[in-house]
């Protein structure tokens, strides 16, 4: 039996979606691609435009705002999912948008978009109060990713204890995996690049995602450290036979999809 | 001198100078002092003087008066003549009560007393006097007056001399005024003419020195450093500029083909695809580039020091050196590390996170691969102490500095990918932090050396 060291297990003081213990949906496999109402509140009609259509054809609702007062207002009355907010706004500054959203308990999760190559950007953005942080440019299927990963963030009191994807379990209260019965051994970093996959099944999560979870990298190495680790993860898995779990998804990242009746595009 | 300097119509420019107009100033205060001077000079030797006539009139009147109580009328005559003869003597009136005078040289006056200003004739000659007028009893007139030219005489002098005095300092001090701002003048034009020419473009000028040492000489020593190190900066600049433009220029034109290919060349969906991807492929390492470019800018500025936390220095290292090793490994590397555990410092987690794996990842990328790479943590003199080495072909010494620049690559690197600019952003984050960056020989190999200072309380560490 592998024994996890306490430290590196779990995720620590890592913000990030992945530290909230995740809901009876997330194992299940169920409900997989949901509608989502995203209120987006960005000042450039372009970027507003491409990601409008973009989540409008993945079949989510997106309504647009391109002021902060405006953005405030709208975001204020929730029915809202996903907020996207971009850090730059006329009226009101995205960060203090943000403040005074939670000031105001308003708790829905924000994504916040910001300029390329900003230090300290993100620490800042998660200290206003926002959930994940994404900077311009973007690719349309990496913010697809933690849009959903967002929506689907479950309530924060339920405790979990088990994760499951078709015949893979994980306990998390034993920290043993197990699948079809027959345990598994892995190294601290694989079961939480693994916890994360399980949190997050039936989801895509992109490589840049999988970086700021499991390693707290919040850039981008020129090394394929997550496709090494992903790759050992899943012969791992494959040692007791069974059908591959993880998936990669072209363009995108990942996803980890039990076998059987969820065959998403 | 440049024309355009050249203002018609107007006081020439020497004596516009700063220095001509002080000059001036202090001639017009030493001009002013001097006149006081000359004139408090000339007012004593006049009151001197003129008192000195009097105490000699007053004490002729007083032997005068006396004669006429002792000899009456006859006896003052006959003096009065006695004392008008010789040269220097003073001048006489003796008058009658009728009105005419009985002796002496000074034309007839009233019976009024006191002083009077006359012309008396002196053998002939006619010449001022001043006289006091005394009556005597029964009607009788005495005057008696001395030749005032002596004291005009002396005043004179007295004028002349200060006015030569004054005139000679006017001289000298505009004359010794234009001297020095003209030389003033000329070593200004000197810095002028340095700027005119660095303005022009011809960075190499520098202002001539004339090596005295006084203050100018300091001036012109200040401004030259400060001109070399504009000239330093300058020139980092436009390289940098110049490897951006360069470093930039490849993949945009590699861009451009990928989007030529697919608009020409693509027979199917899988071949547009593929060139789509390859375009897509080398904005993203455009895009990288700027990101590493705008962070690094950002990192130098050191804003981000505000917000440095501590940090577990040993976790991140150990962090570092697991995400990598997989890897590593795969492409035929050993990724090694030694890691001392609870090193802490104060710092900014995620740039430092960053060095370490810019450091790791620069070592892997121009080695071959066979090579060994080693990751150490440790404390040495109260200080944090990292080391990336490998034992691959190294660095020469002179390029060892250089590999730092932005865009700086070894000849032999210049195939494999990258930005040129991983080791630029450790030197940006070890400098934010006060850190110590040194490239040195592994015999053989590259050794990277960065020291920081240990948190002030060592050796705890956060909880994790």
């Amino acid at each position: 039996m592998f024994a996890y060291a306490s430290g590196s297990w779990g995720f620590g003081s890592v913000k990030s979606p992945a530290c909230v213990p995740s809901g009876s949906g997330a194992g299940g496999g169920a409900a997989t691609e949901d509608q989502v109402k995203v209120l987006m509140i960005e000042d450039d009609r372009e970027t507003a435009d491409y990601v409008s259509r973009g989540l409008r054809e993945q079949g989510h609702v997106v309504d647009h705002t391109d002021n902060g007062r405006d953005g405030l207002f709208r975001a204020g009355d929730g029915g809202y999912d996903v907020l996207i907010v971009d850090r730059m706004l006329p009226g009101i500054e995205g960060l203090s948008l943000v403040r005074m959203l939670r000031d105001a308990n308003v708790r829905t999760p924000v994504l916040l978009l910001t300029a390329l190559g900003g230090v300290g950007d993100r620490v800042r953005g998660l200290d206003a109060g926002g959930d994940d942080y994404l900077a311009k440019p973007f690719a349309f299927a990496e913010l697809l990713a933690r849009i959903n990963a967002l929506a689907r963030r479950p309530p924060l009191v339920d405790v979990e204890t088990m994760l499951r994807a078709g015949d893979l379990e994980m306990d998390l209260l034993k920290r043993t995996v197990t699948r079809a019965g027959k345990e598994i051994e892995l190294q601290p970093r694989e079961c939480q690049l693994l916890e994360y996959l399980l949190r997050n099944a039936e989801r895509v999560v992109t490589r840049t995602m999988l970086l700021e979870a499991v390693w707290d990298f919040h850039f981008d190495p020129k090394t394929n450290i997550v496709e090494t680790h992903i790759s050992r993860l899943r012969a791992k898995l494959a040692q007791s036979g069974g059908p591959e779990l993880i998936h990669t998804v072209r363009g995108a990242g990942y996803a980890l999809r039990a076998a059987g009746p969820v065959a998403n595009a | 001198m440049p024309c355009a300097l050249q203002v018609p119509l107007r006081t020439p420019r020497v004596l516009r100078t700063a220095s001509f107009r002080l000059a001036a100033l202090y001639l017009l205060l030493f001009t002013a002092s001097a006149v006081v001077l000359g004139g408090a000079v000339f007012w004593m030797t006049h009151a001197t003087l003129t008192q000195q006539l009097e105490t000699r009139v007053q004490s002729a009147l007083h032997h005068f008066t006396e004669d006429f109580d002792t000899g009456g009328l006859q006896g003052l005559v006959a003096h009065a003549e006695e004392y008008g003869r010789g040269p220097g003597a003073l001048d006489y009136l003796v008058q009658s009560p009728q009105g005419t005078r009985l002796a002496g040289d000074i034309p007839v006056v009233g019976f009024r007393r006191g002083w009077l200003g006359l012309t008396a004739v002196d053998q002939g000659e006619p010449k001022p006097v001043m006289a006091y007028v005394e009556a005597l009893p029964d009607g009788v007139v005495v005057a008696v007056g001395d030749d005032v030219r002596r004291i005009r005489q002396a005043e004179a002098a007295v004028l002349r001399a200060f006015a030569w005095g004054v005139s000679a300092t006017l001289l000298l001090g505009v004359g010794g005024g234009i001297w020095l701002s003209q030389l003033f003048l000329y070593r200004v034009d000197a810095i002028s003419r340095t700027a005119e020419a660095i303005i022009d473009g011809d960075l190499t000028q520098r202002i001539p020195l004339r090596g005295i040492g006084d203050d100018l000489d300091h001036l012109a020593e200040t401004l030259n450093r400060m001109l070399d190190r504009m000239n330093k900066l300058l020139e980092s600049v436009r390289e940098a500029s110049n490897n951006i433009a360069h470093d930039l220029r490849t993949p945009l034109s590699r861009l451009g083909q990928h989007l030529e290919e697919a608009r020409t060349q693509a027979r199917s969906a899988a071949d547009h695809q593929r060139a789509l991807d390859s375009a897509k492929a080398e904005v993203e390492a455009l895009l990288g580039t700027f990101a590493a470019l705008l962070r690094i800018a950002e990192v130098e500025a050191g804003a981000q020091r505000a917000a440095f936390r501590r940090v577990d220095l040993s976790a991140i290292v150990a962090t570092v050196a697991e995400a990598f090793a997989p890897s590593a490994e795969e492409a035929g590397y050993a990724l090694i590390a030694k890691v001392a555990p609870g090193i802490a410092v104060h710092g900014d987690r995620e740039l430092l996170i960053q060095m370490l794996v810019n450091l790791v990842e620069n070592a892997l990328r121009h080695t071959p691969p066979g090579t060994q790479v080693r990751l150490l943590l440790g404390k040495q003199a109260g200080r944090a102490v990292v080391v990336v080495e490998d034992n691959g072909p190294g660095v020469p010494e002179a390029e060892r500095e250089l590999i730092l620049r932005r865009f700086y690559r070894l000849d032999h690197s210049r195939t494999t990918p990258g930005s040129g600019l991983g080791l630029s952003l450790v030197a940006a984050v070890a400098e934010l932090h006060g850190a110590t960056l040194r490239l040195a020989d592994a015999h053989p190999g590259l050794r990277v050396i960065v020291t920081v200072n240990l948190t002030r309380a060592a050796g705890e560490v956060e909880g994790t």
